[in-house]
């Protein structure tokens, strides 16, 4: 029987630590993409994502279900991810470059896709993610959340504490950059079926 | 009720775009879309965005992150997989690091119970006991231990050494002294300006306890950022000096191979004429 969010939820109030683990496991992933796509650097998105769970934990007796689980912990997430954006443009610290290793890119996968392929997709992920970084953060998470995460405009619109009109606006600039940006990178716009 | 579309309204576009607009909003803007080109192609450009959008993909990350619980006996600052609500994880660079209190689920309580008197007394004489082995042992490495230190040290020990010969009367008569001179040494030791307030709430010991950590923690980022600053600096300086280096090295050998093919020609030239006089 599939256990929801809910129950596990009730569970971990009444000191039921193994169901507060079963809902790290459910949500430590998306946790984590939110965090790396938001912030863009891997090791500190699990830091965030460790301690979006770690507040939740000690939140979680003030937690009266007002808000899906879910939508709870992306607040957390968001807030934490806010934090460090601050924290960064306080006291940046220096980045090396990555660089991309072929041979280590075909260690990483499995024999399904061709090097070729990897690197090209390698080489589209990263030009999305260098034009992801341009964004001002509001674009960027509103963009994130709706892409990655599926959410609607009204659920973004509640968790940013915005207008569903501003979400809309949001998202619209966001993708006119991105657009721009992966043209200039000779990006090319590929054939889309009109819905 | 049916709608009109005005062409540039971009957040009905991003409404149609994400398939989230009512029926209605809908059908005005495909019965825009199929007159306006321009309209057609913005769509057509941000659906190819979204496209792109979809390879990115973060790294692979190990998380499996759990809160555990400490086992009973071996509560320590030092142990992080131990301590309650503490998350860890195989992949939490910090988790060694984050042992914040508010890493807790709450107090400990172990600390707040009352005890027993008689366990009371006889921590106060195991803590003043030690104390004074470690002042006899500390005046001996001095030198010279005051005759009133080595008295008391003696009566300390006196009830190890013999339990039968002490009264319940003695026993009382020490535990008062010894109060009264923990009282003393609490009050002659502890500066006025760090010591707690004696009001003060344990919400706000933590508080202070958690902004003491934050400011560590931003002091510790701090200097990390400067070092790995400088480190980079370094780096660079140090491989512009061994480019220089190499390219004199390059020179050199250039230099050196010149002259070498000079000499070389000299020597042939000199031959050839040696051999055309014969």
């Amino acid at each position: 029987m599939n256990v929801t969010d809910e129950d596990l939820v009730a569970r971990s109030r009444v000191g039921d630590l193994d169901s507060f683990n079963q809902l790290i496991l459910r949500w430590e992933r998306p946790i984590y993409a939110l965090a790396y796509r938001v912030i863009g650097r891997e090791e500190d998105a699990r830091d965030v994502c460790q301690e979006t769970f770690l507040r939740a934990f000690r939140a979680l007796p003030g937690f009266k279900g007002q808000a899906k689980f879910s939508s709870w912990l992306y607040r957390i997430a968001l807030n934490l991810c806010r934090d460090w954006i601050r924290r960064q443009r306080r006291t940046p610290t220096v980045q090396l470059p990555d660089g991309v290793d072929p041979s280590e890119l075909a260690a990483e996968q499995g024999p399904v896709e061709s090097i070729e392929d990897l690197v090209s997709r390698r080489e589209l992920s990263a030009v999305v993610e260098e034009a992801m970084a341009l964004l001002p953060d509001e674009q960027r998470t509103a963009i994130v959340l709706k892409e990655y995460h599926g959410m609607t405009f009204q659920e973004i619109a509640d968790l940013q504490g915005v207008p569903l009109s501003t979400v809309k606006t949001r998202l619209y600039q966001g993708l006119s950059v991105l657009r721009r940006h992966l043209e200039r990178n000779g990006r090319t716009p590929q054939l889309v079926k009109r819905v | 009720m049916s709608q009109t579309f005005q062409c540039g309204d971009n957040t009905a576009l991003v409404s149609y775009l994400y398939d989230e607009c009512e029926p209605s909003e809908r059908a005005a803007i495909d019965a825009h879309v199929a007159l306006c080109a321009a309209c057609v192609a913005e769509l057509a450009a941000l659906r190819s965005a979204r496209l792109q959008l979809a390879s990115w993909t973060p790294p692979e990350a190990e998380l499996s992150f759990q809160i555990v619980r400490p086992r009973p006996a071996t509560i320590a600052w030092g142990a992080p997989s131990q301590v309650e609500g503490q998350a860890s994880g195989p992949g939490s660079r910090h988790a060694e690091a984050q042992l914040k209190p508010e890493a807790f689920i709450g107090p400990a309580v172990w600390w707040r119970r009352s005890f027993p008197a008689w366990a009371q007394a006889a921590a106060a004489c195991l803590i003043f006991a030690a104390g004074l082995a470690l002042g006899v042992a500390g005046g001996s490495v001095g030198g010279s231990v005051p005759a009133a230190s080595q008295a008391v040290a003696t009566t300390a020990a006196a009830p190890a050494a013999g339990p039968a010969a002490v009264s319940n009367t003695e026993l009382v008569d020490l535990e008062r002294r010894l109060r009264a001179e923990m009282a003393q040494l609490r009050t002659a030791t502890v500066p006025p300006g760090a010591a707690a307030p004696p009001g003060i709430s344990e919400a706000q010991l933590l508080a202070r306890v958690r902004t003491l950590i934050e400011e560590s923690e931003q002091r510790q980022q701090r200097e990390l950022a400067l070092r790995t600053a400088q480190v980079v600096r370094d780096f660079d300086s140090q491989r512009n000096l061994d480019l220089a280096q190499i390219q004199r090295s390059f020179g050199q050998i250039e230099g050196l191979t010149g002259a070498e093919v000079r000499e070389q020609r000299q020597m042939l030239n000199y031959l050839m004429r040696v051999s055309e006089q014969r």
